[in-house]
């Protein structure tokens, strides 16, 4: 579809010159951002404080807007504008619940408009010298090894408790827990189970349990055979036997799946009709449906999968296993390939692995996070061939707010994952940080969200160890949980996340306006807030930060593989993709 | 005639050993020498074990135990463990399998891997060294050369790259340390053909007429046989040791092949928590090193003649 963007300079256009009249003239009383609006209740909003320096007549200011011509291009966002230095309105084509929640997202943490145009928003470039308005600077990232965050001296908020924090991955999870207990790090992210159980009477150490909000799911792409064949993936979710995966290979606190969506999501979760349970194990009816697909016994299938411990599936070798003892019961010979994790991730999404383990973990806490990333997303070929009643329906549960209204269709969505069997929806996995006893100020957060800033192991480093290695440290074009995490500790987005929770409150915005319809969004930015490199943040940087993931046509439309799926996820479609 | 017969009662004076082939010389010191028999009676164990793992194994190496704990440690009722439990004399694994049925059917692979890579390895060795030593001048250069190239790297990293371009599996795993162990063969078979091929015995072998072909194969090769064979004893325990080592990295034998390198690099991690699940695939593949080391050495002892007593 095609749109424009357009640059408007002040007072060179009828409406840019009201607007910026009203922000910009030289007013004697501070302007102030309009109040909230009932109707979408930002019960976290501060109270606004003065928008723009009351005393110098500010200079006319160039701010920036990308707007689609209309909204038929498909896409959840009609304009982002910049209305004066401090100010920048959304407005949306429909209207989204949980666009508060999306925005807060590390994904659309906010950068240097100049940074971005000088590293033309290639992913890899910018990982170079990361620059962002968070807690921490990178001050060096030894590939294969650890990432060391500096403390920034004119971060807006609390000072880090900590000047050197270290980031490093282990894929093995007894190894972590080895480091942890010699005293060489100081948290160490998903440890196996009965390490776990270990450090739970182990006086040295402090357990922090994270909920399980997240899917382990057996994943099919029906563009391959015998994966095509729904009578194959049915058989293939008749023969598992989920409960005993859960009891021999998760921690306490985690359960057999039932839904793709984790059961504290409301709206969301189904508890009606054919979607609210999935199917028992029944090996008999799983070989009659084989034989029914024409799938000779003996047949021999691949299971890809990445060794990284994750929240969803703390050990993903020996669970393939598992799943490849259980599938021989049915005939099914299932061959076992390992996959390097950022190639394994980039094949599933291109559609090129039939049969896989994989796992979600929230950005958010709504069901549009786990549904519309996985099955109403043109950028993601996972399953292959797009199942369009669920992608419909999806896509229409995320644009009606009445709770009620949404939970119907979320009702029909699973009930149509079940027929369809896109996936097998495995377990929710609990998991946990496990920190020493000396941290101070330890937390998980649901999102997978630590901040480093808050701890201090009382000495002038704190190390923390995940599972794997972040493919880049600037996050727009990023899904990975171990990229998202390094990201976390140096960028802001205009929302945050409340610590170790999944409340959204102030970020970069200090306080935002919403139109009663719910579509006009409305964000009075924080003054002062400085990046990394020293320039200031302005509304520009805003517009700039969110056109180069929308607009496909813009110099800065890059990334690292180029395919932005957060996005094409939370905001449906892309601004000149064709 | 006569003086024939009246010679008999001088011959049979002799001692009855004088007359015993070099090869029934050689058996007869190996089976007396210590270590050999060692070797051979642990060789002959683990022969045995990979033959009838079907009867020795109680469970299959794929099966995993719905009511077992993974990592469970060993019960063995014998030494006091609940009979009411089921017997599991290594413990289960960290899928639930039973260690010693696993580590029981490791030994038909391990023997395999010793013995295919050598074979092979043997074989194209000893036709390098066979054609460098006996053609000589160009052919010697070239092939020697390329030899001293690949020894020139350190073995293991030279398998892991070949593994690591064929991509990982149990026969590119082979196929490298087959490739690795190549230059040593060529270099002894090559000294072999040197030292024996300008002797008389071959000179009248040529003079009568024979062809290269059957000059090299049936007057010179065979004197390569004995260091080849003590080599190949040793190269045999190397190569367990080089495919545990690939395995263990992960681009050997893939899961859940019960290759006893495998089950250690699986588990690697776990040597305090859960100590069995690598006692038993290390101790197994001590002993089976161990085994073919004492026997090479026996062989070394037995086939060279100036250590005869």
């Amino acid at each position: 579809m095609p749109s424009t963007m357009r640059l408007y300079k002040a007072l060179s256009g009828l409406t840019a010159a009201a607007l910026l009249v009203a922000a910009c003239a030289p007013a004697a009383t501070p302007t102030a951002a309009p109040e909230p609006t009932a109707a979408m209740a930002p019960t976290e909003a501060p109270a606004p404080t003065e928008a723009a320096a009351p005393t110098e007549a500010m200079a006319a200011y160039e701010g920036l807007k990308v707007e689609a011509e209309s909204c038929d291009y498909g896409g959840e966002i009609q304009s982002i504008e910049a209305i004066d230095q401090y100010t920048v309105k959304f407005t949306l084509c429909y209207q989204d619940p949980d666009f508060l929640s999306k925005i807060a997202f590390t994904v659309f943490a906010i950068q240097d408009k100049e940074y971005l145009d000088a590293t033309g928003g290639d992913s890899v470039a910018m990982s170079e010298q990361p620059n962002g308005t968070g807690p921490y600077m990178v001050s060096e990232w030894r590939r294969g090894e650890q990432v060391t965050f500096t403390a920034f001296p004119e971060y807006w908020g609390d000072a880090a408790k900590t000047q050197t924090a270290i980031l490093r991955w282990n894929a093995d999870s007894a190894a972590k827990f080895l480091a942890l207990q010699s005293g060489e790090v100081d948290a160490v992210d998903n440890p196996a189970a009965q390490d776990i159980e270990a450090a739970l009477t182990d006086p040295n150490m402090q357990v922090a349990g994270r909920e399980g909000l997240n899917i382990f799911y057996v994943g099919f792409n029906n563009t391959i055979a015998p994966f095509d064949k729904v009578e194959v993936r049915q058989a293939i979710a008749l023969a598992l036997d989920r409960q005993r995966i859960v009891d021999q290979y998760y921690p306490d606190g985690s359960e057999v799946a039932q839904q793709f969506l984790p059961p504290s999501f409301s709206p969301g979760f189904s508890t009606t009709g054919d979607g609210a349970t999935w199917y028992e194990q029944n090996i008999d009816e799983a070989k009659a449906l084989l034989a029914a697909a024409g799938v000779a016994e003996g047949t021999e299938i691949e299971l890809a999968y990445r060794n990284v411990a994750r929240g969803y599936l703390p050990e993903a070798p020996p669970v393939a296993q598992e799943i490849q003892a259980q599938l021989a019961e049915i005939g099914l010979n299932v061959v076992i390939r390992e996959i390097e994790s950022t190639e394994f991730l980039d094949a599933t999404a291109a559609g090129q692995v039939g049969f896989y383990l994989l796992g979600w973990g929230a950005d958010y806490p709504a069901a549009t996070n786990f549904y519309n990333y996985h099955f109403a997303n043109t950028q993601n070929l996972q399953f292959g061939e797009g199942y369009t009643e669920i992608f419909d329906t999806i896509t229409q549960a995320g644009q009606i707010s009445d709770p009620a209204e949404r939970q119907a269709l979320y009702d029909q969505v699973a009930a149509l994952i079940k027929r369809d069997v896109p996936m097998i929806p495995m377990a929710h996995g609990g998991s946990a940080v496990v920190y020493s006893a000396a941290v101070e100020g330890a937390h998980t957060s649901p999102l997978g969200n630590e901040l480093f800033y808050v701890m201090s192991a009382g000495k002038d480093t704190f190390t923390f160890v995940q599972n794997g290695e972040p493919a880049a440290l600037w996050c727009g074009d990023e899904t990975d949980g171990e990229s998202l995490r390094a990201c976390n500790q140096v960028y802001d987005a205009l929302m945050a996340y409340q610590l170790g929770g999944v409340a959204v409150e102030p970020g970069l915005a200090e306080s935002y306006t919403a139109n009663p319809e719910g579509t006009e969004w409305t964000f009075s930015l924080r003054q002062g807030v400085k990046f990394h490199n020293g320039a200031d943040l302005d509304a520009n940087d805003v517009v700039a930060t969110f056109e180069a993931q929308w607009n496909a046509k813009s110099p800065n439309h890059v990334g690292r593989e180029g395919n932005f799926e957060y996005w094409g996820a939370f905001f449906g479609a892309f601004l000149n993709a064709d | 005639m006569t003086t024939s017969t009246a010679s008999t009662p001088l011959l049979n004076a002799e001692p009855i050993t004088e007359h015993r082939s070099p090869a029934t010389e050689a058996l007869r010191r190996l089976l007396k020498h210590r270590s050999a028999q060692a070797g051979l009676f642990l060789i002959g164990a683990l022969i045995l074990v990979a033959i009838f793992a079907d009867l020795i194994a109680p469970y299959g190496f794929r099966e995993v135990f719905r009511d077992g704990k993974r990592f469970e440690a060993p019960c063995v009722h014998l030494l006091g463990c609940d009979p009411a439990e089921t017997e599991h004399l290594f413990g289960l694994d960290g899928n639930s399998r039973d260690l010693f049925s696993r580590v029981v059917y490791g030994s038909r692979l391990s023997l395999m891997i010793g013995l295919v890579t050598n074979i092979g390895a043997i074989l194209v060795g000893a036709l390098i060294g066979a054609v460098a030593g006996f053609a000589g001048g160009w052919w010697d250069t070239v092939l020697m050369r390329s030899m001293d190239v690949l020894m020139a790297f350190p073995s293991l990293l030279l398998a892991i790259a070949i593994v690591s371009a064929l991509g990982p599996g149990l026969i590119n795993a082979l196929l490298a340390i087959a490739v690795v162990s190549i230059p040593v063969y060529a270099r002894l078979v090559r000294a072999s053909v040197l030292s024996v091929k300008d002797l008389e015995y071959v000179q009248a072998s040529r003079a009568l007429g024979a062809s290269p072909i059957r000059l090299l194969f049936t007057r010179i090769l065979p004197n390569a046989v004995t260091p080849v064979l003590v080599q190949g004893t040793l190269g045999i325990a190397t190569a367990i040791l080089d495919a545990a080592a690939l395995s263990f990295l992960g681009l050997g034998a893939e899961k859940p092949t019960p290759e006893w390198g495998l089950m250690l690099g699986e588990e690697r991690a776990r040597a305090l928590s859960n100590p069995h699940l690598l006692i038993f695939p290390g101790l197994a593949i001590m002993i089976t090193v161990l085994a073919f080391n004492l026997l090479g050495d026996g062989l070394r002892d037995a086939l060279d003649p100036r250590l005869k007593r």
